[in-house]
């Protein structure tokens, strides 16, 4: 496979001015966070909420410049979670870093503002809504053009199985010939999706959701960068744009990750814990994994 | 000139004491009027591409970051192409954009069925928070382009494809909703180009006769209160270049006046057709005559209860 279009790759670099320690141990707590809001409401996504936590955990901690007392700040850096099913995760990152503290047990009930994907009308600090695939390259670029003489960044979190939306192409198309250097595409590589083409390729073989991915983003005139998605060292630095942006293009890192990252029941059954609901001794295995991490 | 060319021309008047004004094109500027916002402003003019999806998101990320994006295209591929980026994006984030659906209604000349949005309003209707703008005139793209650069909301502006001379302009009050002929027991309710069909039909009914006030509503959503303009109207003949009984029809039904409503417009069997505006609504009963004829034929039946 040429692969010269891949302009740097990251593997196990120390991110100076980060405890790669406290930023693995926020992961922790997030994860922890995540199986046990979900078990309290019935279920949900555990796999792709556990596969995008080192994402989130790098992009807050060593990236985004954000407010918390004021989350509407024009000078803050937008993220926009696009696999707006990980919401969870998104949530349990956005209360750590202070936005809200309501508890994450309501999430998706009713009389929760923890609405099911992220509202942006209802959750301190969602930048937008998403829930439909394949939409949050798209709003994230018009708010790289609206944003591209100043200074805040913008990054987007799609997921490897949503790049089969064609908008997400339409988006990548207009953002190579916009030249904006200020957005950033982050890819959930888990690998999976829900039902599809991982486990049922038609002729046994298993294929990812997208095939040839980073090709294709080259392709589509993004400048492509691969790394380990849980590797929170690598992430960080990753995550750290230049000063001076080194190409006027926009940027996407494909971030190899693992469906479930961090419990071996979730692990090994990517289809299953899609979405799904789990018994109490399910759940006691899971946290009890967590736990001893 | 249409709608569509004068609505560009005056949003690039309007840009020059609003910088967040912004305009994305489709690929049709030069048939859907951007054209001329673009040659006077082309720092903030983007042809985003045939790609209408994406067009409507971006649109709602810019107006996440505080600028007032403007999006033209026709109806057709607006309304229909990018209706869940309009529910996602702009209804639900509740997103300031406003949609500029050009060469909308159920006349697409030459085009034909895959150009025409003979159910859009329906589909906006249906929708929170999205402010609907049904222009006959260059009146009502001026009354619709100041409120859409107030407004918080989402905005959807209707415009037909047929060009509109000036001198056609309605010669009443600038008003949302206005007499476009003076009120009478009978009256036409009506919006967009069905107001010229309208007129149409009240000459011919005049050399008959008899009368009928029209009344026209150059704004669907949000709707002002029309309860005291319609007392004692007898009777409400709802015509509409949409589908008939799924966009005013349902609202005027919705208040329960006490008066006959009848709905006209096309009919739900119907689903485009390329040819000349004059044969496409003659055959539907669209035309000037054919709506007087069925209107006539209500004045000299009783009153039903």
């Amino acid at each position: 496979m040429n692969t010269d279009y891949i302009v740097k790759k990251h593997h196990n670099v120390p991110q100076n001015g980060f405890d790669q320690q406290v930023l693995a141990d926020e992961a922790l707590l997030v994860r922890k966070d995540i199986v046990s809001a979900l078990y309290a409401t019935g279920g949900g996504h555990y796999g792709g909420c556990l596969s995008v936590v080192d994402i989130l955990v790098a992009l807050y901690r060593c990236s985004l410049r954000v407010f918390p007392e004021q989350p509407e700040h024009p000078d803050r850096d937008r993220l926009i979670l696009s696999k707006g099913h990980a919401a969870i995760a998104l949530y349990a990152m956005l209360r750590r870093l202070g936005f809200f503290d309501w508890p994450l047990e309501t999430y998706a009930s009713f009389e929760s503002a923890l609405e099911g994907h992220p509202d942006m009308r209802s959750v301190p600090g969602v930048d937008f809504s998403t829930g439909s695939l394949g939409q949050g390259l798209s709003v994230g670029l018009g708010m790289a053009l609206a944003l591209a003489s100043k200074a805040p960044q913008v990054w987007v979190i799609l997921g490897d199985g949503e790049c089969q939306e064609g908008q997400v192409w339409e988006a990548a198309m207009l953002a190579s010939s916009c030249k904006l250097s200020n957005l950033h595409a982050v890819i959930d590589c888990n690998g999976h999706q829900e039902w599809g083409h991982a486990a049922i390729s038609r002729d046994g073989t298993p294929v990812p959701p997208v095939a040839e991915l980073a090709a294709k983003w080259n392709a589509f005139g993004w400048s492509v960068i691969e790394c380990d998605g849980h590797d929170l060292g690598t992430l960080a630095r990753t995550f750290t744009p230049p000063a001076a942006p080194q190409y006027s293009l926009p940027t996407v890192t494909l971030c190899h990750t693992i469906k479930g990252r961090g419990v071996p029941l979730i692990e090994s059954d990517p289809r299953r814990f899609h979405c799904t609901s789990v018994t109490r001794d399910e759940h006691a295995v899971m946290i009890e994994t967590l736990r001893l991490k | 000139m249409t709608l569509g060319e004068y609505a560009g021309r005056r949003l690039a008047q309007l840009a020059d004491s609003d910088p967040r004004v912004f305009v994305l094109d489709g690929d049709l500027a030069d048939s859907d009027g951007a054209s001329h916002f673009a040659q006077k402003h082309p720092d903030r003019f983007l042809m985003a591409g045939i790609a209408e999806q994406n067009m409507v998101s971006v649109a709602a990320g810019m107006a996440a970051a505080g600028m007032k994006p403007f999006v033209f295209s026709f109806g057709a591929f607006l309304s229909f192409r990018a209706y869940d980026q309009i529910r996602v994006c702009l209804s639900q984030a509740r997103q300031p954009v406003v949609l500029m659906a050009s060469h909308a209604t159920g006349l697409a000349g030459r085009n034909g069925k895959t150009h025409a949005s003979l159910n859009d309003l329906a589909l906006m209707l249906s929708l929170p928070h999205i402010e609907i703008w049904t222009p006959v005139d260059s009146y009502d793209i001026d009354l619709a382009l100041d409120a859409s650069l107030r407004t918080a909301n989402p905005v959807y502006i209707r415009m037909p494809r047929a060009p509109f001379p000036a001198s056609e302009r309605l010669q009443s009050r600038l008003e949302i909703v206005r007499w476009a002929l003076p009120k009478q027991p009978n009256v036409i309710l009506s919006h967009g180009l069905a107001t010229r069909w309208a007129l149409e039909a009240a000459r011919i009914l005049q050399q008959r006769g008899m009368s009928v006030g029209i009344l026209h509503f150059a704004r669907l959503k949000p709707l002002p209160s029309i309860g005291r303009l319609l007392s004692g109207v007898i009777r409400g003949f709802v015509v509409e270049d949409h589908v008939e009984g799924c966009a005013l029809s349902t609202i005027i039904n919705a208040l329960q006046l006490p008066m006959q409503t009848i709905s006209l417009g096309w009919p739900a069997i119907f689903d485009g057709k390329s040819g000349h505006d004059t044969k496409l609504r003659d055959h539907f009963n669209l035309s000037g005559e054919k709506l007087a004829e069925i209107i006539a034929a209500h004045l000299n039946q009783p009153q039903q209860c």
